[in-house]
């Protein structure tokens, strides 16, 4: 008997239903508005037949030939706000939606695709409608502006943010480079402005022709900031080559963040034998070079190359931090010899005689002035010395040095008191610092 | 100054003040008192300072506090006893906190330390160890004292406790002016022969002279006084061509820079010259009466103790010498926030003060000459609002 109650309410309801749904089918019919029933995603209204909350009959008869009869409940944006309220209320609003142009993007009756859009999932063609398309079609594209997920990062329709992204720029990178923020928290060194500030100070977030869609390549990009830096390598005479390629200071350095200091990839001699310690010309491999070697020159003892070189580039031969004569002899000229002389005894060469500043003298007359300073032939200290590592104290070429084609033994020793050399280059002599030993031939 | 001026007028009236104002306007910034108790620092606002006036001693009690006043009242000639004054100082050098200052007129040295309040006349100066014209020392690194003597012709050596042990020179013909000394030789400064004779210490025999020019290097030329560094290089100052020569023991020149006049890093009369552990170099100004540092390269840094204050200013300089010892002592007489690095003492020939001492330091929050702060420029709008 309750039941019976219910049946009136029932029926009015499928009478109202019933009615709509006959207003909708007496526009889409076989005959008027087909289109509309093919639509495959249709505008709500739509879908429920309800047209008449966006059109308002004006005239009884309908059609009316070379008239309308219809007109549109409300002009522009109002028309949709009615129902989508609230999409023009922060910040920043995207100009077609302040301008009430929804149909700008919309299909205002429904679309192919979601969102009443009619282009599918790649928005690309939609926003480059209005967006330049160039930003779109660059050599190396960051992967949503690619398949054109703007929304990924945008908001289409309004935001708090700049250019109308749904969070701020690093949040924005972030929610997607997740695993990147976790190795950038863990990192021992991390670059000032990838712990900061935007990641678009280095990154064109929709591409570029760059790889890594850098703003600018490399290394116009990080002197943009490192100035000094610039400043060096435009004046360089002799630059570090991979500045120059296309990996520029990446080749070298880690740019986000590094377990190493300086941000480079590694510690820094694993950095430089990277390169320098392999077999590939006209490289050296400094690797092998210094292997099993008793003795290391300090600098690298220390693990350091840049004690000796300076790893951007430099004025003098090698990328060394002063003068060092690129030929086998080169006399002695105050400066020539700067590149050794700025950590070794200033005075090394300037004085025949001496009893203070080496002990490779006899008597008092200094040795490294006689092999040196000498107008004619003053031979380099690599003559003798090898620059990196040696079996040898004092870094002497034990093995000899190599001379052309033949490697030239020096044969040196030393006593308490002096040495003696017996070298490829002249007859056995020794040397006595207490006792002078005569040279002349009797 | 100005504090006390304020106090002593204060009961009459604003014309009073204003007339001691003018006054303190008239008499300018350099009539200071005697210990005014206000910091002194060079180089003047608005730089930075770097260098602080610390402390003045003319005499004993100025070490060892006012026993002497007490003595006076006995109305007996015990406080010139007591008080000993220094006349005319010129060498300075010290030893483990004791400071040696040679006095030209009264021939004798004075040590004293002023963290023991310690002052005495060196004990060995009598009978074949007396001094007649000292005019420079040095302390070798085994405590033992060498006095250039003038009138002796001498180098006189005491040991650490002043007595005296021996005399180099006899038979070397040579008027030292100032020594320098080392684990195995003495390195004698001789004004008459341009040149510094080098003695060894063991035999007493002359080892050998250094110093003289070359076809294309001048040498010593008056040279008046020597110091070493601790690398063991020489350098001299020369009256005659204003120049501080570097040399090494072997008697090389190493580096030459200066010269006479009145520009910064030249000077009228050069005199003590002293080289700190990081290598800058101290150079007293007799003409200048100031004492000028430079880096080892010889680029002047700054320089000090200019006249303008009775007290703190220097006054005929001779002796120069930059010590670290008792640091902790003479950072109690340092402004506050001034942190002290080493102490440069200068004697002084004439004027209030003998032996002063002045604090090379900075101040606490001072964070290097790239940080101060830029003035405004002055635009338009100061004018006007001056107007």
């Amino acid at each position: 008997m309750k039941m019976l109650a219910f049946v009136p309410f029932a029926l009015a309801a499928l009478l109202l239903t019933s009615a709509g749904n006959a207003r909708g089918d007496s526009c889409v019919t076989s005959a008027c508005h087909v289109e509309i029933s093919k639509i495959a995603v249709p505008h709500a209204p739509v879908k429920d037949g309800d047209c008449a909350s966006c059109h308002n009959a004006v005239s009884k008869e309908h059609p009316i030939k070379g008239g309308k009869s219809f007109q549109l409940a409300a002009k522009g944006g109002a028309l949709c706000t009615g129902c989508h309220d609230g999409l023009a209320s922060k910040k920043l609003v995207h100009a077609p939606v302040k301008g009430g142009e929804c149909v700008a993007c919309h299909k205002p009756h429904g679309s192919s695709g979601r969102f009443l859009l009619d282009k599918g999932d790649d928005q690309n063609p939609l926003c480059t409608g209005c967006h330049d398309q160039a930003t779109f079609q660059q050599r190396f594209m960051h992967g949503p502006a690619a398949v054109g997920s703007c929304t990924e990062c945008h908001d289409p329709h309004q935001s708090q943010e700049k250019a109308l992204l749904k969070q701020n720029v690093r949040d924005t990178c972030l929610r997607c480079h997740s695993d990147f923020a976790n190795q950038l928290k863990a990192a021992a060194f991390q670059h000032p402005p990838v712990k900061k500030d935007p990641c678009t100070i280095c990154h064109d977030p929709h591409g570029s022709g760059v790889p890594m869609f850098l703003v600018k390549k490399m290394p116009d990009l990080c002197i943009s900031c490192h100035a000094p830096i610039g400043k060096k390598i435009a004046e360089a005479k002799v630059l570090h080559k991979p500045i120059k390629s296309e990996a520029g200071c990446s080749s070298c350095h880690s740019s986000h963040f590094s377990k190493a200091k300086g941000l480079l990839a590694f510690t820094e001699m694993e950095t430089c034998l990277s390169c320098h310690g392999t077999d590939k010309p006209p490289l050296k491999n400094i690797k092998k070079e210094i292997a099993n070697k008793k003795y290391l020159h300090g600098p690298l003892k220390n693990g350091e190359c840049k004690g000796c070189h300076d790893p951007h580039g430099s004025n003098y031969f090698r990328m060394l931090g002063g003068s060092y004569p690129e030929t086998l002899y080169a006399p002695y000229k105050d400066g020539l010899y700067d590149a050794c002389l700025k950590c070794h005894e200033k005075n090394l060469l300037r004085f025949a005689d001496t009893t203070i500043y080496t002990k490779f003298r006899n008597g008092n007359r200094n040795l490294h002035y006689v092999h040196v300073v000498n107008s004619r032939k003053g031979r380099t200290c690599r003559v003798c010395h090898a620059p990196h590592a040696s079996s040898g104290e004092k870094l002497i070429n034990v093995e000899g040095v190599q001379f052309g084609e033949w490697k030239v033994p020096l044969n040196f020793k030393t006593t308490a008191t002096g040495g003696s050399c017996a070298p490829g280059c002249h007859r056995p002599l020794a040397y006595n610092r207490d006792k002078a030993e005569d040279y002349s031939i009797k | 100054m100005l504090r006390g001026s304020r106090s002593f007028h204060a009961g009459r009236g604003i014309m009073v003040l204003a007339l001691a104002l003018v006054a303190f306007g008239l008499t300018g910034c350099g009539a200071r008192k005697l210990g005014s108790g206000e910091p002194v620092f060079w180089p003047p606002d608005p730089n930075p300072p770097r260098v602080q006036f610390l402390k003045g001693i003319s005499a004993s009690k100025d070490v060892t506090g006012d026993k002497a006043s007490v003595k006076i009242l006995s109305l007996s000639n015990e406080e010139e006893d007591t008080n000993k004054i220094i006349a005319k100082p010129y060498g300075i050098a010290s030893n483990k906190g004791r400071i040696y200052v040679v006095d030209t007129i009264q021939n004798n040295v004075a040590i004293f330390d002023l963290v023991k309040q310690t002052y005495e006349i060196l004990p060995g100066s009598k009978g074949q160890g007396k001094l007649k014209k000292p005019i420079n020392i040095a302390v070798a690194s085994d405590g033992n004292v060498f006095v250039a003597d003038t009138f002796r012709k001498e180098v006189m050596m005491y040991d650490e406790m002043g007595n005296f042990v021996r005399a180099y020179g006899k038979d070397i013909q040579m008027k030292p002016v100032d020594v320098a000394v080392d684990d195995k030789n003495i390195y004698a400064l001789d004004i008459s022969n341009n040149e510094i004779k080098v003695i060894d210490r063991q035999s007493g025999d002359l080892a050998g002279s250094i110093g003289k020019g070359s076809e294309t290097q001048q040498g010593l030329s008056l040279p008046t006084n020597l110091t070493m560094d601790k690398d063991g290089y020489l350098y001299v100052t020369n009256a005659g061509t204003g120049k501080v020569v570097k040399l090494d023991r072997d008697g090389h020149i190493v580096h030459t820079f200066g010269g006479l006049g009145d520009s910064f890093g030249e000077f009228g009369r050069p005199r003590g010259i002293s080289v700190d552990d990081k290598g800058r170099i101290y150079v007293a100004d007799a003409s200048h009466q100031n004492v000028q540092i430079f880096n080892e390269t010889g680029r002047i840094l700054m320089f000090f103790g200019d006249p303008g204050y009775v007290y703190e200013s220097l006054n005929l300089p001779a002796g120069v010498m930059v010590i670290r010892d008792n640091l902790d002592y003479f950072q109690k007489l340092a402004a506050p926030n001034f942190i002290l690095e080493e102490v440069i003492v200068v004697t002084n020939q004439f004027g209030p003060v003998k032996v002063s001492f002045y604090g090379l330091g900075q101040m606490k929050d001072f964070k290097g000459y790239d940080n101060i702060p830029k003035p405004a420029p002055k635009g338009k709008g100061d004018a006007e609002g001056k107007k």
